[in-house]
């Protein structure tokens, strides 16, 4: 290994005196051990700042101030004002798995800090030149010790406030490997604000500052509510767009409290990038938890698109293993199902009691953006064009089908497993529908595609099929509770013809065309009959051999769900949108009435099954500011 | 061209011209009416020409005085709204000059701009019987074709796919006539009379939209319409007694395949309830008031313990339910319980005007046949009840 032969040319001046040659072989073999291990803990600038920032936390510090420099390449410095390191101890800090943290192995069953490992300094050493300078409270002065590959220096005084500031330079000098794997100092150091950023949003009483090549770039006052911590992350331009989730399940020693901000729909992306999940202030990774979330934003997004949410959940330490993964960002739930539906259940709920219409882009178009981790927070981060001239219809449907995403979707889990016959508690009937205005006196149907109207807070604007597709879905999920459905037998079969492999699918799908109504069989090898249709649908002028072509042809996609749960869905979307009225059909002013009152009556109507949205709003705010009335 | 014409005859003829001419057409010839006004002798006559890309309609009238034979093409709507609003006049007068058409009543002149009539599609020709092209040919009483429409339109699919036979059905042999309508759930079958040659046979389908403007332009019960079937056509001729029909109907023929209907009518029903038509009416329609989009259809008990009956109910989920017990004149075989949409029952029984019907059922998920004396059968597909 090169950089074993390259580390004692770049010895250090400041050295401990000389050394045994035998004692050299003995470092020589712990640096390459460090090294191996810093390949899992320091992977690139940013998990040096996390390590950083996590042993700062743990030393209660209430200021951390992170500098860095050329990507963090040529320098990392976390300054904090915690409880520091004793200048005995400054030396076995750098050691490898040496920790003040934990001292049994029983301990590892309940970690209560964020670091336990005891190897991150060690680890960031060997690769580095690292200096630490330490001052705890009692003592007159700071202490300062050095280390570069595994050369370490004697602890020495130092003038410097109480807390621990580490220096981190030169990064894998000794790896230079390593360093060809860095991406450019721009992507590097963008990173380490993020992962700055993140810690942050679960540190709310801490104070962060983050300087990049001197520039400030986030500073993060001390004693900020958890709220207004991660608004002033995610930006203060989506607070109206966050809503606030509560569950709180401590009465037993699986306890578990979660709190969090949940962004509308209109705010899903197409990555992870909007969620942050935090268990016991420590950033994770958790598939439970992604597809709890995902979960209860069903039939409200796209499922291609991933909500915006932040979520903390608080546990007993002995709940959750979080001695899984190197740089601890996976854990392991004792009761992962317990996670999974506190998660689901209070996302529902706050969506439920939530206004979902999207509000209308001009009054903050700042919330139609991608929050980026390179934007500052604050007023600069905010568009200020909100006022501006007008906006064209175009431009304006344009914006929320940026915003929300095109159309595919799936759907409500609960009702859908009540619907299966499994009883679940439905936490919708405990809160109620969502609170929408009276129904206007008067709706004014646009291009035979929208009707506009009115509600308390400004204008509303739906769109037709969008709406009666959500209604339908609602509706025939409810009549799917209260039993099969009503179905017409038919003359002579209607006959799809379908290639095999789709042939095949029927049988699979055939116990829940039972609860719908259905009646198919396969005729042939590529042929099918359509025996009875559900009278709903022959009223709503569906046509059977068409609907069972399609659904069968969809059943065959690899997005079709296995599960029949979901799979009903899936059929119960595609029957919602095909009874529901369509762009272009001219409505009669009853049949308006009638479609715009259905919105108040059914919950969750801001959003159509495909997860677009059925109505925007015009604040009279809106109005008045585009007026220029304000 | 000049003619005068009566303006209550006119009317009647641009009513039916503007109903068939479509009101907007990439080509403004086609939204036209074509005008031909001829003289032999004295005698004038009016002939006037709409159509639409399947049908298309030629009314001639004699209630005109010809001063100028020729030929005009105008807006068949604008034509028929001049017509109209000239409610005071007994006569218009049509003259034309040019691609000018000038109507003119007592105090009114309107000057409507027209098109060269040579860019209006020929019309249909109504040929000879002994002519090799006219098709096979068969002569109806109009009060029986307008029954036949009457007993099977209303059962052809409304929304227009693939699955619906947008049409009726005509079949002949020899004189027996039959029209048959179906839109999957239920099939109306009628029978009737026509004159033909014995060897003659027929089956094709034709538009629902032709079979109603057919029913719609019999004056006369009395009058016979003579009906040719070509591959592709079909042209009805009214009042074809007196040489030239007063009014020509051609339509395009529906291509494809009936439903193999004889087959679909049940012959082993072994149930059979006899009623008065009115009185079964009467209970299907009462029941029907509770049923909505959830529950569509009614439950039909019918039991023969302690003397017939029938007992019609419906139950609309968070609307209530009904209970109608109906007099059955005669009931045949084990008790059964069948659900039915009423709307296809009540269709069936407007249509008859027979004093009692037949409902022959076999099982709960078998269709059901009403009947009405020898002339109207009738299957409808039972719903499930929950
Ligand atoms: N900023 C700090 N303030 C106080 N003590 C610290 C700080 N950073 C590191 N230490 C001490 O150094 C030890 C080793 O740190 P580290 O290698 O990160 O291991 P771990 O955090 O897993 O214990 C910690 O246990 C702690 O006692
Ligand atoms: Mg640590």
């Amino acid at each position: 290994m090169s950089s074993g032969t390259e580390a004692p040319s770049r010895r250090q001046s400041h050295q401990s005196g000389g050394s045994a040659p035998s004692l050299r072989i003995k470092s020589l073999a712990a640096l390459l051990v460090n090294q191996i291990a810093a390949g899992e803990v320091v992977e690139r600038p940013a998990s040096i700042v996390k390590e950083l920032l996590d042993n700062a936390l743990d030393a209660g510090a209430m200021r951390i101030v992170i500098e860095i420099e050329a990507g963090g390449v040529d320098l990392l410095r976390v300054t904090d004002d915690g409880v520091g390191i004793a200048p005995e101890d400054l030396a076995l800090a750098l050691a490898p798995h040496a920790t003040s943290k934990i001292f049994e192995s029983a301990d590892l069953d309940h970690i209560g800090t964020f670091g336990f490992r005891g190897e991150a300094l060690a680890s960031i050493a060997s690769v580095s030149r690292l200096s630490i300078r330490s001052r705890p409270r009692d003592e007159e002065s700071a202490y300062t010790i050095e280390a570069a590959g595994e050369v370490l220096s004697e602890q020495r005084p130092e003038s410097g406030p109480i807390g621990t500031c580490v220096t981190v330079r030169d990064l894998f000098f000794n790896t230079p490997a390593r360093r060809k794997f860095l991406r450019t100092s721009q992507t590097e150091q963008g990173h380490c604000l993020e992962t700055a950023r993140t810690l942050a949003m679960a540190h709310s009483h801490v104070g962060f500052t983050v300087r990049i090549d001197g520039r400030e770039r986030l500073n993060l006052p001390a004693g900020q509510s958890p709220k207004q911590r991660v608004v002033a992350i995610l930006g203060e331009e989506l607070a109206p767009r966050l809503i606030e989730v509560h569950a709180d399940e401590f009465d037993d020693a699986r306890g578990l409290a979660l709190w969090g901000l949940a962004g509308l729909p209109e705010l899903a992306r197409p990555t992870l990038k909007g969620q942050h999940v935090f268990v016991n202030g420590r950033p994770i990774r958790d598939r439970t938890i992604q597809h709890a979330i995902q979960e209860a934003y069903r039939g409200l997004i796209e499922p291609s698109r991933k909500p915006t949410a932040v979520l903390m959940l608080e546990m007993a330490p002995a709940a959750v293993d979080v001695n899984v993964h190197p740089a601890k960002a996976e854990v392991r739930f004792r009761d992962s199902g317990l996670v999974h539906s506190v998660v689901h259940r209070a996302l529902r709920e706050a969506l439920l009691r939530a206004d979902l219409t999207p509000k209308w882009p001009g009054q903050d178009r700042g919330g139609f953006r991608e929050f980026g981790s390179d934007r500052s927070p604050g007023p600069a981060g905010q568009l200020g064009s909100g006022s501006g001239g007008s906006v064209s219809a175009a431009a304006f449907a344009d914006s929320f089908k940026q915003a929300v995403g095109g159309p595919d979707a799936r759907i409500d889990y609960d009702a859908l497993r009540s619907a299966m016959g499994q009883h679940v508690p439905e936490p919708s009937q405990e809160v109620g529908p969502i609170p929408v205005a009276r129904p206007a006196d008067r709706v004014l149907q646009v291009h035979k595609s929208y009707l506009v109207t009115q509600d308390e807070q400004g204008v509303v604007i739906v769109d037709q099929h969008a709406l009666h597709e959500r209604v339908m879905f609602e509706q025939i999920m409810q009549r799917l509770q209260s039993g099969v459905f009503e179905s017409q037998r038919l003359l002579t079969p209607a006959v799809v013809s379908a290639p095999a492999q789709r042939v095949e699918r029927l049988a699979d799908l055939t116990p829940l065309f039972e609860k719908l109504g259905v009646e198919a069989a396969p005729l042939g090898p590529d042929t099918i009959a359509v025996h009875a249709f559900p009278t709903f649908l022959f009223d709503k002028g569906v046509d059977p051999s068409e609907f069972l072509s399609d659904l069968l042809e969809q059943a065959e996609t690899d997005g079709f769900p296995s599960s029949s749960e979901e799979a009903l869905h899936e059929i119960v979307d595609m029957m919602a949108c095909k009874a529901a009225v369509k762009a272009g059909d001219r409505l009669t002013e009853q049949e308006l009435a009638e479609l715009v009152s259905m919105r108040s009556r059914y919950e969750r109507a801001s959003n159509c099954p495909h997860g677009r949205p059925t109505s925007i709003r015009l604040s009279i705010r809106d109005l008045e500011r585009q007026f220029g009335r304000t | 061209m000049k003619v005068i014409c009566d303006r209550a005859a006119l009317l009647d003829a641009v009513n039916l011209m503007a109903s068939i001419a479509p009101a907007r057409s990439p080509k403004p010839q086609l939204s036209c009416v074509h005008l031909c006004a001829t003289k032999d002798g004295d005698a004038g006559r009016l002939t006037l020409t709409a159509t639409d890309a399947e049908v298309s309609l030629r009314l001639t009238t004699l209630n005109v005085d010809v001063n100028k034979p020729g030929e005009a093409l105008v807006n068949a709507q604008k034509l028929q709204q001049i017509v109209a609003a000239e409610d005071a006049e007994a006569t218009l007068t049509i003259e034309v000059d040019g691609d000018q058409i000038e109507v003119r009543g007592a105090d009114a002149k309107f000057r409507v701009f027209g098109f060269p009539p040579a860019e209006f599609p020929p019309a249909p020709e109504f040929l000879d019987a002994d002519d090799p092209r006219a098709g096979k040919i068969f002569t109806v009483q109009a009060a029986s074709l307008e029954t036949l429409v009457g007993r099977t339109l209303f059962a052809t699919a409304r929304e227009t796919s693939r699955y619906a036979i947008n049409g009726v059905l005509l079949s002949l042999k020899g004189k027996k006539l039959e029209l048959v309508a179906t839109d999957g759930r239920r099939l109306a079958l009628a029978r009737g009379h026509a004159e033909a040659s014995a060897d003659t046979e027929i089956a094709c389908i034709i538009p629902s939209k032709a079979m109603q403007m057919a029913s719609k332009l019999i004056d006369d019960p009395d009058e016979n319409i003579r009906v040719a079937i070509t591959d592709n056509q079909v042209i009805f001729g009214f009042n074809a007694d007196a040489g030239e029909p007063r009014a020509v109907l051609a339509s395009a023929l529906v291509e494809g395949a009936f439903p193999p209907y004889e087959d679909v009518i049940p012959t082993d029903q072994d149930k059979r309830a006899v009623f008065d038509a009115a009185a079964l009416r009467s209970g299907v329609r009462r029941a029907a008031l509770l049923t909505n989009e959830e529950s569509r259809g009614v439950r039909m008990n019918f039991t023969n313990n302690d003397g017939n009956s029938l007992r019609v109910s419906s139950r609309a989920p968070e609307m209530g339910e009904a209970e109608i017990d109906v007099n059955v004149d005669s009931y045949d075989g084990d008790a059964i319980e069948i659900g039915f949409n009423p709307t296809f029952l009540i269709d069936a029984l407007k249509v008859v005007d027979e004093p009692q019907v037949v409902i022959e059922m076999k099982a709960p998920n078998k269709p059901g046949l009403i009947k009405a004396g020898a002339d109207f059968v009738y299957v409808v597909m039972p719903v499930s009840l929950q």
